[in-house]
């Protein structure tokens, strides 16, 4: 009989043909996080995103829209495209320099009549098309050049993703990182979802919000969650506010989505902050976070800073201390809610591979654990059909 | 196409920029509502008949599909058709007109999410507005940015409808007015002085640049305008399909290097066969008119496509052909109103 973790078998979170499944049924068929817009900020300027099994590249014109093109030169196939030229006008690969206006089109065959006598029918050869667009300050990209809108996709949660601009916040550099966490990228997501976690595995790290006040729900296969400060943090919240304000008062609390597949998003009253989420085998999962702060001056920051020691001087520590503590290194020790994440999320991705491993009954407040299984079932059920 | 004429009363008229314009909202006959509808940007083909002479017009529909019916007239000097509408035509008076049609238009999406850049100069505002109106309404996710040409303050059509516009749809449209001759003391100061030439338009695309990334660029204006426009925004690397224009009044892009000779016409007009005797210097449809066919036309500056029909042998010059595209020009597609002859037997068939 198939072990089950829930909605799923355990092997959704194990196998390699699992881990294939999703790359082609979800990852690649769906709107992917290619990064902040500020990423390509000016005409000429580009990027290339792994989009599920794509790889896609960004260009911005000097009409100042953005073209998305398949990273794949048509002559053999080289991941190489660039933007190049002093107008920035051409996309070539360096391979054998065949080279390609901003709309994708082969302009350019270097040697064409000695190489190829008969010729090379150039408009046979453009650059495949994919889809780009901007929201929420965000750059998306998706392999379809005719794929529904940002607007079909995001619509319908849009409302619940709190009062902030991102355009109009600015990347706080130092907190841009990425990792690796050796887990599922489910198992990463249902973390993230997981309400009933916040008040145990992060008891002494998240209480500044009342995780029993939080609403949370879906829309679509998209998941929105919001919790308001606690009453010792929202005493004196303007204060106690670590940063700048990011959303204009009277909003306050923490707006933490999980858009499918795997695009977090955790934004409070002073932060606004990133969780991209991409598996890149059944147990290994990389995370992206990226952080926009109030468009401030430093004043402005040290203002704030000096407000709200008061309140952060006392706040947090670790979960276990002294004896209950391994040893020094004990995540449960940390003292930062990430690394009891990621420790949660290993050990429960060492214990799928066990014969003896079985769930036990999901919690109320893990039903979004279990609505997201769902929702990935439901999505490769609907690719799969519509493949058929 | 249905060439059908319908009396359409005056409902209700209003003067615009102090009597140099003119809004007509029309009455439509109980029981063809269904048929007078359009699409943002439409026409409606209008005859007119002043002083015992019979006239044919195209003007701009100006309110959004939903919106009562309505045109936009500007005086032009001297104009037969302008000045009587300013100065004659009483509500209650009917006039006639055919469908409205016309393929310079935006047809709004629900889920559509674009960026919509609207150049516009003097009355071409008129399609350029139903289109803006459309898109606030029916496009709920797309944003309308609108860089609008004028002589001076006094001159800008729909003025206070477009800032109301702008105040009530902060983040979704921007208002841009361009002045050639702005006077001192009338106004507070345009977004800037000048024409809507090449570095206005980049200007404008560098302050609010697309968000939306399918982006439209609609343009309507004088021909010299459009093109200049155009070139602009291809100087700028945008794709030709992403750009949309109609030219109005009599300024469009004439081409009359070719004075056309005389000619004999074999034309097939509603699945019947005539032969026409074409004089040199005279266009196709002068020629099928005075012969006493009845062809399908309006605008008679190339501009509307009501008078479209299919060259099957000979060549003819086009002295403007806004309303057909360069695949239908390809395939044949001409313009009775400006085609004259090149070659002294021609064959045309009309839909």
């Amino acid at each position: 009989m198939t072990r089950m973790y829930h909605n799923l078998p355990v092997e959704a979170y194990t196998s390699q043909g699992w881990f294939d499944r999703e790359q082609r049924l979800i990852f690649s068929q769906t709107w992917r996080f290619a990064g902040l817009a500020e990423d390509v900020p000016e005409p000429g300027h580009y990027v290339s995103v792994q989009a599920g099994l794509n790889n896609i590249f960004i260009v911005m014109g000097r009409d100042h829209r953005l073209r998305a093109f398949h990273n794949i030169c048509r002559h053999r196939g080289t991941q190489l495209i660039r933007a190049v030229g002093k107008t920035q006008k051409a996309l070539t690969c360096p391979y054998h320099d065949w080279t390609y206006d901003l709309e994708g089109n082969l302009i350019s065959v270097p040697d064409e009549s000695t190489e190829y006598p008969n010729g090379v029918d150039k408009k046979c050869f453009g650059l495949k098309p994919a889809s780009v667009d901007v929201w929420r300050g965000m750059l998306f990209v998706h392999p379809d050049p005719d794929a529904p809108s940002l607007a079909a996709w995001f619509g319908d949660v849009d409302p619940h993703l709190g009062p902030h601009k991102a355009e109009e916040l600015v990347e706080y550099p130092e907190a841009r990182n990425a990792y690796e966490i050796k887990a599922n990228w489910k198992i990463v997501v249902e973390n993230y979802i997981d309400v009933y976690h916040l008040s145990h595995l992060h008891s002494k790290t998240l209480y500044m919000y009342d995780h029993g006040k939080a609403e949370y729900g879906w829309k679509g296969p998209h998941y929105h969650f919001w919790e308001p400060p606690s009453a010792e943090y929202s005493e004196n919240l303007e204060k106690n506010l670590p940063t700048p304000r990011v959303i204009p008062e009277p909003h306050v609390g923490a707006w933490v989505p999980m858009l499918f597949p795997g695009i977090g998003i955790g934004a409070g009253e002073d932060s606004w902050n990133l969780f991209i989420i991409t598996p890149l085998a059944p147990d290994l999962t990389r995370i992206e976070n990226r952080t926009k702060l109030a468009n401030a001056s430093q004043w402005e920051f040290q203002k704030q800073e000096w407000s709200s020691w008061g309140f952060w001087k006392g706040f947090g520590g670790a979960k276990y201390e002294g004896k209950d503590a391994m040893n020094e290194n004990d995540p449960m020790a940390s003292g930062d809610f990430t690394t009891e994440d990621i420790y949660a999320c290993e050990q429960q991705q060492k214990s799928l591979t066990s014969p003896y491993f079985e769930v036990g009954p999901p919690a109320n407040g893990e039903s979004p654990v279990t609505r997201h299984q769902q929702a990935v079932l439901d999505f490769m059920t609907a690719q799969e059909t519509a493949e058929n | 196409m249905n060439t059908e004429f319908h009396n359409l009363t005056v409902a209700e008229r209003r003067e615009e920029i102090g009597g140099d314009a003119t809004s007509l909202t029309f009455a439509i006959p109980a029981g063809l509502e269904t048929h007078f509808q359009w699409q943002a940007g439409q026409h409606l083909p209008l005859r007119f008949v002043v002083d015992g002479q019979e006239h044919r017009r195209c003007y701009t529909i100006s309110n959004p599909p939903g919106a009562p019916l309505r045109i936009t007239v500007k005086r032009v000097t001297g104009g037969v058709i302008s000045n009587y509408v300013a100065d004659r035509l009483a509500v209650g008076d009917t006039i006639e007109a055919q469908l409205p049609l016309g393929r310079f238009a935006l047809k709004p999406g629900n889920m559509k999410r674009r960026t919509h850049y609207f150049f516009g100069a003097g009355s071409g505002i008129t399609p350029l507005f139903s289109m803006i109106n459309a898109v606030l309404l029916s496009e709920p996710h797309s944003v309308a940015h609108l860089i609008y040409g004028n002589k001076n303050a006094k001159s800008i059509i729909f003025r206070e409808e477009l800032g109301a516009l702008s105040a009530a749809h902060p983040g979704r449209f921007t208002l841009r007015h361009v002045l050639s001759s702005p006077s001192v003391w009338t106004w507070s100061s345009p977004w800037r002085n000048g024409r809507v030439d090449a570095e206005t338009i980049a200007a404008a695309i560098t302050e609010t640049p697309p968000v939306a990334q399918d982006v439209q660029y609609w343009i309507c204006g004088p021909g010299e305008m459009n093109k200049s426009t155009r070139s602009a925004l291809l100087g700028l690397d945008v794709p030709d399909n992403r750009i949309h224009l109609e030219s109005f009044g009599g300024a469009a892009t004439i081409d009359t290097s070719v004075e056309g000779i005389a000619a004999t016409a074999f034309i097939t007009l509603n699945g019947a066969a005539h032969t026409v005797s074409v004089a040199s210097g005279q266009t196709i449809l002068e020629a099928m008119l005075a012969a006493g066919l009845m062809p399908n036309f309006s605008c008679q500056s190339g501009v509307c496509g009501s008078c479209k029909a299919n060259l099957k042998k000979g060549r003819v010059h086009m002295r403007a052909q806004m309303a057909l595209d360069d695949q239908e020009v390809a395939a044949g597609g001409i313009l009775t109103c400006q085609s004259v002859a090149e070659t002294d037997t021609i064959a045309i068939e009309l839909p």
